[in-house]
């Protein structure tokens, strides 16, 4: 698989569902969105879809809907919906041109205040409810990625081979988890905590898990340190450290 | 004295009675070491593996017999022998003094010393089957010269390993997948389980004219599982694919070597390997390894150019000299498995006492054990931390070592510890496992 195709993936999966984490936890985007109901469908010609639903003050980020798209997005190709990420291209609206203003002038502000936290800097890492709505869109971000790569990336793909039957949890103390579960030949993300995880990375605080998941702790110092702990199939987090790092090789 | 492990009935409704140990000197240095070490401590003695890694001591003061002493004045009885080099005990007597006698004399000169042809006779006349010896520093200069010299013998490219085997740090050894290894690195090498003889055969079906080499322990003893025995005429039948296809039969006996038998692990296990590994146990801890062969390919051998600016120090090989002038003296491996068989005997049957599974694999002189209760391992690790933390240092993902220093007086307090946090496991979740 090539790298616009990956990169598509990440950002369809990985990206995106941000936003559920989005309107729960940003006033800003809580309001704007408090009365949408609707259904935009993300759909990317040889890479993959996605459903963005919103209802009832809240939206669900999901591969499949029952409901039927309002508005359908299309993208030509993996690459086309990369560029559209880095703000050099747009969508083909299929379906839904009569709400043209909404998807012209509301969800542009939807995603700008993505992007304003998934883009973090010296000055906005001071602002501690900046810290925590970042680490956890970095912390499901992070394995929600993890399942594309171990699905598609060279590297993630010889991985997933050697950790046959998975299932290994991220957390924050006293705060948000996501896991990964190995099924089958494909893999499961959830937010929340597992009743019996397998193997667990927890991080002290979110300052702590900013920085790891940011790159600025590697995890050997981090773990000795007492800063990040892990328990259960350390084998399994020391594996798939490697394909963690590769996110930055395409969400950078 | 005859020592018998107590289980929890016998040992009555006993408080738990041994005190954890503190560590702050070893965080402190650790933390300080991180400002100029990456990672505090790199390799395979970072602290990561540790759960959880507060429990564990970071640094050592001193080490004897088998006990070692932390930064922190805390005492071990030490389970993992510095991962495998600590046979006779730390700073043993015998050891000590011919390496000292050599060390007046002199170490590291503009030639070798006169104890390298002394220490090459004597691995030839105590290994089975080898005519020649090379002298290296780590377990993994002997691997890689090993497949080297397969390749040089062979004129063939691909190298035969055992998944889950660990043959040292080099690129082709780690594997795809690990930081700073790129796909042609392992381009070459062939993966195959263990215990599999049809994968070889179909590896060499592949590729009849391709295979220069097969390497592994002579058992599998890979980290975070179980040790496997070889089946039933295993080895026998990996020889003989091997001579049939002009394979060279490489035995990594870095870990097993004399810990199974003076012989070697080849003829323990009865087959004549052609290249066999060794390092941790041949010098008592003292920076040495070696690569022993067959006279068909010594030719071979002389021609691969490999060194290394301490290969040739005196005192090490000193050291050897009597560690296994020693080993044998004592019979160590069979010492050793001796100790080993009661320590871990009576520990299972402790940990059964309290209704706890103490799984023990592989030799007894340097086996896997875990408590199985728990699929996630987080019961076990935190078993391993308790009684680390009360002095018996035992980790959680690695096979342990067993030293011939290692006394009755050892074993009785081990056992004690082992009951003290089994006691205390069995309070903390009742019968949840």
């Amino acid at each position: 698989m090539g790298y616009d195709f990956i990169k598509s993936r990440l950002h369809l999966y990985a990206v995106l569902q941000n936003i559920e984490d989005l309107v729960q936890y940003d006033e800003e985007a809580k309001n704007l969105i408090k009365d949408w109901n609707v259904t935009i469908k993300f759909s990317v010609k040889n890479s993959g879809k996605v459903y963005l639903i919103f209802e009832n003050g809240k939206c669900t980020v999901s591969e499949n809907s029952s409901r039927k798209a309002d508005i359908v997005l299309y993208f030509t190709s993996p690459a086309h919906l990369n560029k559209m990420f880095d703000g050099k291209a747009n969508p083909i609206p299929l379906k839904g041109i009569t709400k043209l203003g909404f998807l012209t002038k509301e969800f542009p502000k939807l995603t700008q205040r993505l992007e304003y936290y998934l883009k973090p800097d010296e000055q906005k890492l001071k602002d501690n409810s900046f810290v925590i709505i970042n680490t956890v869109m970095t912390l499901n971000t992070a394995l929600f990625a993890l399942k594309e790569l171990l699905l598609f990336d060279p590297i993630g793909k010889h991985i997933a081979k050697k950790i046959k039957g998975s299932m290994l949890m991220m957390n924050v103390d006293k705060g948000p988890a996501v896991y990964i579960e190995q099924k089958g030949n494909d893999f499961e993300v959830h937010k929340g905590y597992h009743e019996k995880p397998m193997a667990v990375l927890q991080f002290k605080s979110m300052k702590i898990a900013n920085d790891f998941l940011n790159g600025k702790m590697d995890a050997f110092s981090a773990i000795a340190s007492g800063a990040v702990a892990t328990k259960g199939h350390i084998e399994w987090l020391d594996a798939v450290s490697p394909v963690l790092d590769r996110i930055a090789l395409y969400l950078a | 004295m005859k020592l018998e492990a107590k289980s929890a009935t016998q040992s009555s409704a006993a408080k738990i009675k041994s005190k954890t140990y503190t560590y702050p000197n070893s965080q402190k240095l650790f933390r300080q070491a991180l400002k100029v070490i990456p990672c505090g401590i790199p390799g395979h003695f970072s602290p990561a593996p540790f759960v959880p890694a507060a429990m564990y001591p970071f640094f050592a003061e001193r080490a004897k017999g088998s006990r070692f002493w932390d930064v922190d004045g805390n005492e071990f009885i030490d389970y993992m022998c510095a991962y495998g080099p600590m046979v006779l005990g730390y700073n043993h007597p015998k050891v000590e003094a011919a390496a000292s006698q050599q060390r007046q004399k002199g170490d590291c000169m503009s030639a070798p010393g006169k104890i390298m042809v002394e220490l090459a006779e004597m691995l030839c006349s105590t290994i089975a089957g080898a005519d020649w010896a090379f002298f290296a520093k780590n377990g993994g200069d002997t691997t890689n010269l090993a497949i080297m010299i397969a390749r040089a013998a062979t004129g063939k490219k691909k190298i035969v390993m055992i998944k889950g085997g660990y043959h040292g740090v080099a690129p082709w050894m780690q594997g795809y997948g690990h930081y700073g290894v790129i796909e042609e690195d392992v381009a070459n090498i062939i993966g195959i389980e263990w215990n599999n003889v049809k994968q070889f055969e179909d590896a060499i079906a592949a590729d009849p004219d391709g295979i220069a080499g097969f390497i592994s322990s002579p058992y599998h003893h890979p980290t975070f599982a179980d040790s496997e025995f070889p089946s039933q005429d295993y080895w026998q039948r990996i020889r003989e694919l091997c001579t049939k296809h002009g394979i060279v039969l490489i035995i990594d006996d870095v870990r097993c070597g004399f810990r199974l038998d003076m012989r070697g692990s080849g003829a323990y296990f009865g087959f004549k390997p052609d290249l066999a590994c060794y390092c941790k146990a041949i010098a008592n801890g003292y920076p040495i390894s070696a690569l022993v062969g067959v006279e068909a390919l010594r030719t071979v051998a002389a021609k691969v150019f490999y060194t290394g600016s301490y290969w040739y120090q005196a005192v090490p090989m000193t050291a050897a000299l009597a560690t296994i002038k020693e080993l044998k003296r004592i019979n160590g491996p069979a010492l050793m498995n001796k100790i080993g068989k009661k320590l871990f005997d009576g520990m299972v049957k402790i940990c059964a006492s309290y209704g706890y599974d103490l799984k023990v694999t592989g030799a007894y002189s340097m086996p896997y054990v875990r408590i199985t209760n728990d699929p996630s391992n987080m019961l076990h690790q935190e078993w391993c931390a308790e009684c680390t933390a009360r002095g018996a240092y035992f980790t959680s993902h690695h096979n342990w070592f067993v030293s011939a220093a290692h006394t009755e007086k050892d074993i009785q307090k081990t056992w004690n510890i082992v009951d003290d946090v089994c006691k205390l496991l069995k309070k903390k979740y009742g019968d949840a496992f």
